[in-house]
């Protein structure tokens, strides 16, 4: 902080000269600065010398609020990727032929800015396109990429930028080879043959035993006939308040759900089968006459009372459906 | 000349059925009769007083000629002609020539003539029915219309302006004789006539035209020579559709067993109004459908059907067209539809409609032998105010299978005939079918009737519940046969 | 009719009432047919013999191509008529099965002289092939259990069962139609050829397969499901000759049938989707070959020894494949096919895929709403398969497993589910039936015979010992059956009950959820009587009749085989969704401004454009709600000019109405969809009852297109698309000269931008 300071006090003058001066200094100043470490952390007042005008290069500014006490989740997926960016591009163009500098303001030190630009929502990517020299371009205003659909891939950000500085080089992005990851992966895997190879003969008749299977498979069918893929795939909550501070257990709707809903969904559905099952296979085999009777009775009111509650909450997700059954109705 | 004279005297001396048919197919336009390229009508005639009375009031001009003749040659007579352009004679329809003095006693026997193709002139040829002597007069009511005779001025009107159509005649009608006294009525829809050509006054007559309300009047002229002309051109407003069906193919369907005559009407309906000046616009055209006022467009057709007709259907190409009503009662049978959108000037609607009805109404049984008589209409399309004109009719009679012997008749002008076989639903040597053909029919023609007799012997009947039963056991046989194959590959084991 | 099939059964014991069993099963089976194809016909009756939605429109006009061109124009049937100006190689792109049945089933008839309209035959095929499908799901069912009423039952659920209804009622004339029967059918083929290990019936399931291939993609079901099973009977050790023989001869013959229709080609042995039956064939060749080696050689290391070359084998061949589809020779997963795994593959990278409604992911309901009371009888059936894992058995296991993973990624998928739904229902409800519906009831046990059970289940300690690792623990004890006839009566007549609801259910959902045909629209009039709004048709015909043979006519695609098969009209995009740029562009000219839009029509000729606005009758399903995806597809190609973000106002909303963003104000769709609009009102009252917010007081201008037609609902409104002046000059001037007689300079219409051509 302290260097940064310093800095900005020296480049100062720099910066009135360069009002007279073609600022093409300024930029081998940011640039040589880049080299060492970018993207450059910005304060307001760099960030004031970098884009004011006359500028004769390009500026890439993430406006973003990276400290957890603003909650930006956003911000923090998206800064490795832009880092990414401004780091194989930077090293991509040590001459600085592309003339491009990457910065990145963080809301602790840029509060002005965002209150100048107006900003409500971070992050936010400027790029100032330069005011004159060769490939200066007609209006002065920054282009502003809106992140609409989640943090974007370090491609993406690279192919926005090349779109609009269609001249000079574009250096691709590296994304460094992640060893950690392919190491821990292997191990793993290797870990695991062997356990196998050792636990075989205890292993083999869990693997063998047609319970086992039976409860995996009907758990799985279960779960996915009571709609998990669409808690997966819409990412929906688990339950949701009603109004007046209680829980609403059911999402009011024919095509939306919550994940507490669906659970439950499940457990009607097994405990449906289950009983089903346990008259067409367990109660047939109880060899007495009362113990049998009670068994039938049981599980046929559990049938029932079940389905009838199931049905009950089809008519709370679809309105005009008719049918019903006692005692929920 | 006179051969051919002969020929036909002879032709027309035969009696009904068969005659009418050939007197008829051997009317106007398709084949006619080439007469010598020198051909000059002989001047045998002269018009002693003529009226012509063009009538406006419907979407095509319908023409009526009551001219007394009387022969100024020394033989008796029996040949009257009758000359148009050759314009006129492509679209000329109708033509029909009958006695004033007794109307019932039939239709003069009429034909068109042509002597020479490049010619402008074409005739129509009356034959009288008896020779006139010489002196003798004799009063014909001639009638005929043209199609597309009519053209809106200016072409392209907006979506609720007036239309105004164009009519072109002669002041003097057109003769082959001299005429002594003649004049000339146009019948207007409305008395909004705005432009009209006058005829000045000239030496004992007045200036034409006389206005009587919506009836003009052009004379009457004195004593005119053969092919005299005055070309007149009225423009008036008209603002109704101008209908006009360049195809109807009609089937008729008669059905012994099920007791039921089947007739389906598909059309080809346009309409010849102005086209709309801008593109169409609903905000206007639904702002205005509360208070309907006159135009161009045709929103509805009604069908008057013969009472007792049943399960009528409207379809289009692209499937049943779900606003039309049908109002059926003891005493009417009205089947009106709505087209799907409202067809203004040069938008076009194919459509077809069908109904059923009970055969009795139509179908007779002969007291001998066994022969039937059909009475159909000729013709039961829509039954509009502003009239409908069909350029070219199609008309099939299916008659049940195995029917024989097949005659028709009917006053209806038609140009080609013939019989051929239609098969359908499993028929086995097809249905008996009479096709008939008839162009340039205006909707006066509706209530014609058309008269089919044929033998249906009681075997006929029989033939299909023969066959299918036969086909049936056959195809049981032939299962049980091949059942019965052992088509393993196994050797002989068994 | 379900029970009426047990109580068959238990009624008629005996040889002696064979034939009157089959007599009943026979008359059964036709009833339940009859009630399949009827149950299907609510849209006939209410409205009239009509193709249904979007699809079938083009099935139906490919049809009567076929029937009027003959089969082999039909195969090399070039269509200049749709994506315009590219044209598409429909004969080359479709799967023919489902033309060609009805073809056939057209020509028949006339060779009998009868008269049928082939409109009627595609309407009334999906019903004909629905109770086939309930015979094919009776034989396929009857392989699974001894019990018969199993069968029936099956029938009976896959004959009303909504879930196979949405997609085969009157009308709805697609793939699915013939699809779901060949499905069944051939997976019974395969039981069969499977059980009896028979070449005969390995062909013939191959012949069924290929003609499966020829009517639906999702023929790629099959071709990984019948590998999956082989697979895991191979893991489970349950490799024989018949596997061998079965699997071979229809692997071998299935592959030569499908590769035959031009659609697929080589891909069989060119894509991911199809290498699991390569590699399963490959596999089965390695172990047949072990199997044989170990029958003559009895050494047991050695046994080993092949065993451990198989599997390096199968690990090296496994690699190959990999590496083939890396390096590309192999076509790697189709996008469609990939979205099944990855689930979030397709919103980010093909939004067409995921812009269809049938694409969706599975929430619960719908399960309910298609299978009523089978969806919790089917865990029950699953576990029943477990008692006497068969091979037949295993294949009900993974297949259930399998379909409701993928019904539950993608709703249309539920149609593949639905079979092995009926099929385990049926099994579970007719054990139920089989063990409640006898007449006969143990006796009691006395002390004596109380011991003697006693005795017996100490005796079966030690099979109960056996039993715990193999079989399931629910059938431990021995088999005593049920004592009272009350438990009988009451469980039977609950289980009546629960049948009457699901019959009832089905019948519900059918008529009021399945049998709209979207082409007519119905409502009530305020006395009840059904008032058809028929806006589709009457734009559609008025299109037909009013403008020239090869007008242009440009519309969001879901329109686009409405238009062929209805209007008659050349189109730009259609449903066959297969060129997205062509559809990004025609988003690109709705979503525009008009400066932008008029070179695109102009360069594409397009004379007519069509728009959908249910704004005035509430009809929600138009052009303004399905806008975003338009923006979206568009911006997927052009992310610089066309930008979702600016169609949403500030606080992130999707407004129509006066607080519209600008962008939004100016798009083409938006311009005339609301055109003219407030006309209809009194000055400033004019109403959007779709969004059901007021429009602003003045509506927009249009300058490159004007009204032509407009249809009574105004659902449908046709715009023309005006010439360039009769001076000639390019677009840019001619518009802006248009502005110029409108005395009217909005300054930032000015300048039209050039457009980009991709």
């Amino acid at each position: 902080m302290h260097f940064l300071k310093g800095l900005v006090v020296s480049l100062l003058p720099f910066a009135a000269l360069a009002a007279k001066k073609p600022a093409a200094d300024k930029f081998q100043q940011f640039h040589t600065k880049a080299l060492s470490s970018t993207p450059l952390k910005l304060d307001d007042t760099i960030y004031g010398q970098l884009t004011s005008a006359p500028r004769d290069y390009s500026v890439a500014v993430l406006l973003t609020a990276l400290e957890s006490r603003f909650g930006c989740q956003l911000c923090r997926e998206f800064q490795p990727e832009w880092d990414l960016v401004s780091k194989s591009w930077t090293k991509g163009d040590k001459k600085g032929e592309s003339r491009l500098i990457y910065g990145t303001l963080d809301f602790s030190e840029g509060k002005m800015t965002f209150q100048s630009l107006g900003l409500q929502t971070a992050p936010v990517l400027l790029l100032f396109r330069p005011t004159h020299g060769p490939h200066a371009s007609a209006d002065t205003a920054p282009l502003r990429y809106d992140f609409t659909s989640g943090a974007p891939p370090a491609e993406q950000i690279h192919g926005w930028i090349a779109r609009h500085l269609p001249d000079g080089p574009h250096p691709e992005v590296h994304r460094p080879i992640n060893w950690m990851r392919i190491i821990a992966v292997t191990t793993t895997l290797l870990g695991t043959v062997t356990f196998i190879s050792v636990a075989w003969p205890y292993l083999l008749p869990i693997i063998q035993n047609r319970n086992l299977w039976a409860a995996i498979s009907l758990i799985s069918i279960l779960l996915f006939t009571s709609g998990h893929m669409f808690n997966h795939i819409r990412k929906v909550p688990y339950v949701a308040g009603d109004g007046k501070g209680g829980v609403s257990y059911f999402a009011g709707g024919f095509s939306n759900q919550f994940g507490l809903e669906t659970q439950i969904v499940a457990a009607m559905y097994g405990l449906l089968s289950f009983a089903t099952i346990s008259l067409a296979l367990k109660v047939p085999r109880i060899s007495d006459p009362k113990t049998q009777q009670v068994a039938v009775l049981i599980w046929g009111g559990v049938i029932f009372v079940m389905y009838s509650f199931l049905l009950s909450v089809f008519r709370i997700k679809n309105g005009g459906y008719p049918f019903w059954l006692p005692p929920f109705s | 000349m006179r051969l051919l004279a002969t020929v036909a005297a002879v032709l027309s001396l035969g009696s009904t059925a068969l005659c009418a048919e050939k007197s008829n197919s051997t009317k106007p336009l398709t084949s006619r009769q080439i007469l010598p390229a020198n051909f000059k009508p002989p001047q045998t005639f002269k018009n002693v007083n003529l009226v012509h009375i063009i009538n406006l009031e419907k979407s095509y001009p319908k023409e009526s000629i009551n001219v007394v003749i009387e022969n100024t040659a020394s033989t008796a007579q029996d040949e009257y002609f009758i000359p148009f352009t050759s314009s006129q004679m492509e679209t000329i329809g109708g033509f029909e020539v009958k006695d004033r003095k007794d109307p019932d006693s039939g239709l003069f026997e009429v034909e068109a003539v042509e002597f020479d193709t490049e010619s402008d002139t074409q005739f129509y040829r009356i034959r009288l029915p008896t020779p006139l002597a010489p002196k003798a007069q004799q009063t014909l009511g001639i009638s005929f219309s043209y199609l597309s005779a009519l053209e809106p001025l200016p072409k392209h009107v907006g979506q609720q302006e007036s239309q105004y159509l164009v009519y072109t005649f002669s002041a003097y009608c057109p003769s082959t004789y001299v005429t002594l006294k003649q004049k000339t009525e146009v019948k207007f829809p409305s008395t909004n006539v705005p432009e009209y050509t006058i005829v000045p006054a000239t030496a004992g007559e007045s200036e034409s035209p006389q206005k009587a309300g919506s009836k003009f009047t052009y004379g009457s002229f004195g004593e005119l020579p053969a092919g005299a002309v005055e070309p007149v051109k009225v423009r008036y407003e008209f603002t109704k559709p101008v209908i006009h069906v360049s195809r109807l193919e009609r089937d008729i369907e008669v059905s012994h067993w099920g007791g039921n005559i089947a007739f389906e009407d598909r059309f080809t309906l346009h309409n010849h109004a102005a086209n709309l000046s801008k593109q169409f616009n609903r905000v206007e055209w639904a702002s205005q459908q509360y208070y309907n006022p006159p135009s161009t467009a045709i929103k509805e057709l009604k069908f008057p059907l013969r009472v007792g007709s049943t399960e009528p259907y409207f379809t289009d190409v692209i499937g049943n067209v779900s606003t039309s009503r049908f109002r059926s009662n003891k005493r009417e049978a009205n089947l009106e539809i709505k087209p799907r959108y409202p067809i203004f000037g040069g938008w076009n609607y194919p459509f077809r409609v069908g109904w059923n009805a009970d055969l009795k109404k139509f179908l007779r049984k002969l007291k001998t032998g066994n022969g039937y008589v059909l009475n159909v209409p000729f013709l039961e399309g829509p039954k509009q105010p502003e009239g409908v004109s069909y350029e070219h009719i199609e008309l099939r009679v299916i008659l049940p299978e195995g029917a024989e012997n097949v005659q028709y008749s009917t006053t209806v002008p038609l140009v080609s005939v013939e019989h051929s076989l239609h098969r359908t639903f499993m028929d086995t040597t097809g249905r008996t079918t009479l096709t008939l053909t008839a162009i340039n029919i205006v909707d006066d023609f509706r209530d014609r009737e058309l008269i089919v007799t044929y033998d249906y012997p009681l075997l006929a009947g029989f033939r299909k519940p023969l066959v299918i039963f036969t086909a049936v056991v056959g195809v049981f046989c032939a299962a049980w046969a091949i059942g019965g194959l052992d088509i393993g590959i196994h050797g002989k084991k068994k | 009719m379900a029970d009426s099939g047990s109580i068959t059964e238990s009624f008629f014991k005996g040889s002696s009432g064979r034939n009157t069993r089959g007599l009943l099963r026979l008359t059964i089976l036709s009833l339940i047919a009859a009630a399949a194809i009827s149950s299907r016909l609510f849209s006939v009756i209410r409205f009239e013999s009509i193709i249904h939605e979007f699809d079938p429109w083009f099935n139906f006009r490919a049809t009567k191509y076929l029937v009027q061109h003959g089969f082999y124009d039909f195969w090399d049937w070039f269509d200049d008529r749709t994506w315009h100006p590219l044209g598409r190689v429909t004969g080359g792109t479709l799967y023919p099965g489902l033309m060609v049945t009805s073809g056939a089933i057209y020509h028949a008839l006339r060779a009998l002289t009868i008269p049928v309209d082939i409109r009627n035959i595609c309407v009334l095929l999906a019903p004909g092939f629905s109770g086939l499908t309930a015979y094919a799901t009776y034989l396929f069912t009857n392989e699974m259990s001894t019990s018969p009423s199993a069968g029936l039952l099956a029938a009976a659920f896959m004959g009303i069962a909504p879930g196979y209804i949405s997609r085969s009622v009157a009308g709805s004339y697609d793939n699915e139609a013939i699809a779901i029967f060949l499905l069944v059918f051939t997976f019974f083929l395969w039981i069969k050829a499977l059980k009896l290990g028979s070449a005969f019936w390995g062909a013939l399931c191959a012949l069924f397969y290929g003609y499966m291939v020829s009517a639906w993609g999702g023929y790629v079901f099959i071709t990984n499901l019948i590998p999956l099973h082989v697979f895991v009977l191979v893991c489970m050790g349950r490799f024989s000759p018949r596997v061998y023989v079965s699997y071979c001869t229809w692997y071998a013959l299935g592959t030569l049938a499908s590769m035959q229709i031009p659609f697929v080609g080589f891909l069989p042995i060119r894509s991911s989707e199809h290498m699991s039956a390569l590699g399963v064939f490959g596999l089965l060749q390695l172990v047949g070959f072990v199997e044989f080696v170990r029958a003559g050689v009895p050494s047991k290391q050695f046994a080993t020894l092949l065993r451990g070359f198989v599997l390096v084998v199968f690990a090296i061949a496994f690699g190959g494949l990999v590496l083939l589809t890396v390096s590309g020779v192999i076509a790697p997963w189709t996008g469609r096919f990939y979205s099944l795994w990855d689930t979030g593959y397709a919103k980010i990278h093909i939004p067409i895929i995921a812009s269809v409604s049938e694409h969706q992911p599975t929430a619960w309901p719908a399960f309910f709403f298609d299978l009523n009371m089978l969806i919790w009888l089917f865990p029950a059936g699953v576990y029943l398969c477990f008692q006497k894992l068969a091979d037949e058995q295993v294949f009900v296991v993974v297949y259930a497993i399998l379909a409701s993973y993928f019904s539950g990624v993608m709703v249309r998928l539920m149609l593949t589910l639905t079979p092995i739904v009926c099929v385990s229902a049926a099994l579970a409800l007719s054990s139920l039936l089989d063990t409640y519906l006898t007449i006969k009831s143990p006796t009691e046990p006395t002390d004596s015979s109380a011991d003697a059970v006693n005795g017996t289940t100490a005796s079966s300690k030690k099979a109960e010992k056996a039993a715990k690792q193999d079989g399931l623990r629910s059938l431990s004890k021995p088999l005593v059956g049920i004592y009272t006839t009350f438990s009988k009566t009451s469980v039977v007549s609950a289980l009546t009950a629960y049948l009457l609801i699901f019959v009832l259910h089905c019948t519900w959902v059918t008529s009021n959820a399945y049998s709209s045909p979207s082409v007519v629209l119905a409502s009530r009039m305020p006395d009840g009587s059904q008032h058809i709004i028929d806006d589709y048709r009457e734009a559609y015909q008025w299109l037909r009749q009013n403008t020239p043979e090869n007008a242009k006519i440009m519309s969001w695609w879901d329109y686009g085989y409405q238009i062929g098969g209805m209007a008659d009209r050349p189109t730009l995009v259609d449903n066959n969704t297969w060129n997205n740029t062509h559809i990004a562009t025609v988003g690109k000219a709705m979503s525009s401004r008009e400066e932008v839009s008029y070179p695109i029509m102009r360069q594409h000729e397009v004379d007519y454009v069509l728009v959908v606005f249910g704004g005035l009758l509430g009809y929600s399903g138009d052009d303004i709600n399905k806008f975003l995806w338009m923006v979206r597809i568009a911006e997927g190609i052009w992310p610089d000019e066309v930008k979702e973000r600016d169609f949403f106002t500030d606080r992130g909303e999707y407004r129509v109405d006066e607080g519209a963003t600008e962008t939004m104000k100016n798009s083409l769709m938006y311009k005339m969809s609301y055109y003219n609009y407030g006309a209809l009102f009194p000055p400033g009252q004019a109403q959007d009852r779709v969004r059901g917010v007021r429009m602003p007081e003045k509506g927009p201008e249009l300058n490159t297109v004007e009204e032509a037609f407009t249809s009574e609902n105004w659902i449908i409104r046709i715009y023309k698309v005006k010439d360039l002046d009769n001076v000639g000059r390019d677009h840019a001037s001619a518009s802006s000269f248009a502005k110029g007689n409108k005395k009217k300079k909005t300054t930032k219409r000015r300048g039209p931008k050039v457009l980009r051509v991709e």
